[in-house]
C-alpha cells in the first residue's frame, strides 16, 4: 500500500526575486506502507525541501502530494491531518524545546490534536520510554538534560503524536558516537514495533545501509536513483560523481575483489562484512 | 517568506559614491538635505532635481533599485500633495478652479508640486547614502563622528559595535524565527485561526526556543571575543583605515557649490515660478 506520494513536486525559494531557485524539481515518489526509505544527497540537493512538502510545512510551487491517496492540500482540515499523520522531525529538534517541564513539551504536539488527558499521558510515557529517557526527567526543565538527553525528549515530542510515517532530518547531527547508535537503534525499534514508515535523511551512507530497506537518492533537486540498498550501492561510480561515497567497509571488498580474492562486492555493513569474511576465511585462503 | 525582508540596502559597486569615505558622505548628506530644504524657488529646486539625478547616474545604482526604494513614502507624497492642493489659498491674479465644496488654486497645485520633488529628492539622497554604503562602514563611520562625544562619557564605539553585531545578527535571526516556526507547526501549532488571545499565546513556542538560542548565541559570541582578545575600544587599530583623499575633497567642494548655487539663485531668481 502507497502511503505518501508525490506527483510532479516542485519548489521555489524566494520566488519572484533575483534569488529564486528550484530547490526540488519535478518529484515524483511512492513511499510503500512500513518501509524504512532513506533519503540521501549531496548538501543542498533538496533533502530537508522535499521533507517539509511531505507535512505541508512547504506549499508546493507545482504537483500535489498525496497521503493516503488524498491531496493534503484539499482544505485546512486535511493539511492539519497531514501535520498529524506525517511526523516531521528537523534537524537539531532540541532548539524547539521551549515548555516549562519535559513532560509538558512532549505533550504539546498530542495537546495540539486535542486528545484527552488520559490518552496524552499514555503517549507521552510510551513515548518517553521508548527514547530511552527515565521517569525522572518528565519533572525536569527540558533546559537542564544534556545534549543527547535534549535530542531525544524532542524526538518523543514528535513519537508522541504516534504519526503514520515518522521523518526524521539527520537525528544523528552532531552526536557522538554512541549518542548516534541510540539514536539509529531507537529509529529501528520504533519501525520494528509500530510497523510504521519511517525516513530517514542522512549523510551518512553508513547509516542509511545499516538501517532502510529503500534508499532514495537526490542530486540536484531531482531524484537521481531509488531502489533498494543493493540497488543504489552497487553504483558506487555514480554515487561517488555525486560526491557520495559508499561506506568503507563496501570500499574495503570491492578492493579485497581487485586484488584477486573472491569475496562479495554487496557488503553494506560492518555485520556483513563480518560474516563474509567469516566465510571466506572458513573456506580458506586462495594459492 | 519572512526571510525575503532585506535589511540595509547596500548594493555593491565601485563608483565615485562607493568609494568615498563614509564619514564624508555621512556629513555630505545631511548638508545636502539641509540644503534641500534652502531650495526657495523652482529654479534652485530644479538645480536640485539635476543635481540628485547626476548622483543617481554617478552612483550607477539601477534606477530600478532607486524606484524601490521610494515606495514606502508613495503615500506620504500623495498625502501630502492632496492637502497642499486643498488647503492652499490663492493669490488674486491666478487662476482658481472649484467644484462642489473643492477649491483648487494655481498656488496650491504648485506647492503641491514643490513639496512632493522635495520629499523625493530627500528620498532618493538619503537612500543613496545607504545604497553606496556597508552597513559596517556606516557603523565605522559613525563610531568616527561620535567618538568626540567621549566628552560626555558616550563610548561611540560600544555603540557602535552594537549596531554592528546587531546587524550581523538580524539575517540569522529571522532564519531562525523560520526554522523554529516550522518545527513547532510541525507538532501540530497554530497562529493563524483562533480568537487573538489564542494567537498570541500559540506564540510562546516560538519566542522562548527564539530567546534561549539569542542567549545561547550572545554568551559564544562573548566568550569568542574575548579568546581573541577584545577589551573595548581602547588601543584598537582597525584594518581598514580610513583616510581622506582627493576625492573627499572634490565631494566637498562640490556640494559648497551646490550650497552657493542654489542661494544664489534663490536671491537672484526669488519668483516660485
Ligand atoms: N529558506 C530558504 N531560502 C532560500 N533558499 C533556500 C532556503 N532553504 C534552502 N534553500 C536552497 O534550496 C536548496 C535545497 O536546500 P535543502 O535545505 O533542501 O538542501 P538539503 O539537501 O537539505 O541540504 P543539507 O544536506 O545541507 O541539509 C539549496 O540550494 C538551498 O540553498
Ligand atoms: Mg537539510
Amino acid at each position: 500500500m502507497t502511503v505518501i506520494a508525490t506527483r510532479g513536486l516542485t519548489h521555489l525559494y524566494s520566488k519572484g526575486t533575483p534569488f529564486q531557485v528550484a530547490a526540488i524539481k519535478d518529484i515524483n515518489i511512492e513511499i510503500e506502507h512500513g518501509e524504512l526509505v532513506g533519503i540521501i544527497g549531496h548538501t543542498g540537493s533538496g533533502k530537508s525541501t522535499l521533507i517539509q512538502q511531505l507535512n505541508g510545512i512547504l506549499k508546493p510551487e507545482k504537483g500535489t502530494v498525496l497521503l493516503e491517496g488524498q491531496d493534503i492540500w484539499a482544505s485546512k482540515a486535511s493539511i492539519r491531518q497531514a501535520r498529524f499523520k506525517v511526523g516531521l522531525c528537523f534537524q537539531y529538534p532540541e532548539y524547539q524545546l521551549f515548555e516549562e517541564t519535559v513532560y509538558k513539551d512532549i505533550a504539546f504536539g498530542p495537546r495540539n490534536m486535542k486528545l484527552d488527558e488520559e490518552e496524552i499521558n499514555r503517549r507521552v510515557h510510551k513515548a518517553t520510554e521508548f527514547v530511552g529517557l527515565k521517569e525522572e526527567h518528565l519533572s525536569k526543565s527540558p533546559f537542564d538534560l544534556s545534549g543527547g538527553e535534549k535530542r531525544r525528549a524532542a524526538i518523543a515530542g514528535v513519537m508522541a503524536m504516534e504519526p503514520m510515517v515518522l521523518i526524521m532530518d539527520e537525528p544523528t547531527a552532531g552526536l557522538d558516537p554512541h549518542g548516534r547508535d541510540l539514536i539509529l537503534n531507537l529509529i529501528k525499534e520504533y519501525r520494528e514495533d509500530t510497523g510504521n514508515t519511517v525516513m530517514l535523511v542522512s549523510h551518512s551512507m553508513e547509516d542509511v545501509a545499516q538501517l532502510a530497506s529503500t534508499v532514495l537518492v537526490l542530486e540536484n533537486a531531482q531524484v537521481a536513483m531509488s531502489g533498494t540498498v543493493e540497488e543504489v550501492y552497487s553504483r558506487g561510480e555514480e554515487l561517488s560523481k555525486m560526491g557520495l561515497s559508499v561506506p568503507q567497509v563496501t570500499r574495503i571488498f570491492a578492493g579485497l575483489r581487485e586484488r584477486g580474492l573472491d569475496v562479495d562486492t554487496n557488503i553494506f555493513t560492518l555485520e556483513q562484512g563480518r560474516q563474509e569474511l567469516l566465510r571466506f576465511l572458513g573456506k580458506g585462503v586462495p594459492v | 517568506m519572512i526571510k525575503d525582508i532585506t535589511i540595509g540596502q547596500f548594493f555593491p559597486g565601485t563608483s565615485f559614491l562607493h568609494r568615498l569615505d563614509a564619514r564624508m558622505k555621512i556629513v555630505l548628506t545631511f548638508a545636502i538635505i539641509v540644503i534641500i530644504f534652502l531650495c526657495k524657488s523652482f529654479f534652485s529646486l530644479g538645480l536640485m532635481v539635476v543635481f540628485t539625478v547626476a548622483l543617481i547616474l554617478v552612483s550607477r545604482v539601477p534606477l530600478k533599485t532607486i524606484l524601490k526604494s521610494l515606495k514606502p513614502i508613495i503615500f506620504i507624497v500623495v498625502f501630502t500633495a492632496l492637502l497642499n492642493i486643498f488647503y492652499t489659498t490663492g493669490d488674486a491674479n491666478s487662476w482658481t478652479y472649484e467644484f462642489w465644496i473643492f477649491k483648487i488654486t494655481e498656488k496650491g497645485v504648485f506647492t503641491a508640486l514643490f513639496m512632493a520633488v522635495r520629499i523625493i529628492c530627500l528620498v532618493i539622497i538619503s537612500s543613496l547614502l545607504t545604497y553606496t554604503t556597508t552597513p559596517t562602514g556606516l557603523t565605522d563611520a559613525l563610531e568616527r563622528l561620535l567618538s568626540p562625544l567621549k566628552v560626555f562619557k558616550i563610548e561611540a564605539h560600544t555603540i557602535a559595535m552594537m549596531m554592528t553585531l546587531a546587524l550581523r545578527f538580524i539575517p540569522t535571526l529571522i532564519e531562525e524565527i523560520d526554522r523554529i516556526m516550522n518545527a513547532q507547526k510541525a507538532r501540530g501549532a497554530n497562529w493563524e485561526s483562533g480568537s487573538l488571545v489564542n494567537r498570541a499565546k500559540a506564540l510562546i513556542p516560538v519566542l522562548i526556543p527564539l530567546f534561549v538560542s539569542s542567549f545561547r548565541r550572545a554568551y559564544e559570541l562573548a566568550f569568542a571575543m574575548e579568546c581573541r582578545c577584545y577589551t573595548g575600544g581602547k588601543g584598537r587599530t582597525r584594518m581598514k583605515q580610513m583616510k581622506f583623499g582627493v576625492r573627499d575633497f572634490a565631494a566637498l567642494v562640490l556640494t559648497g557649490t551646490l550650497l552657493a548655487g542654489i542661494i544664489s539663485l534663490n536671491i537672484f531668481f526669488p519668483k516660485v515660478i
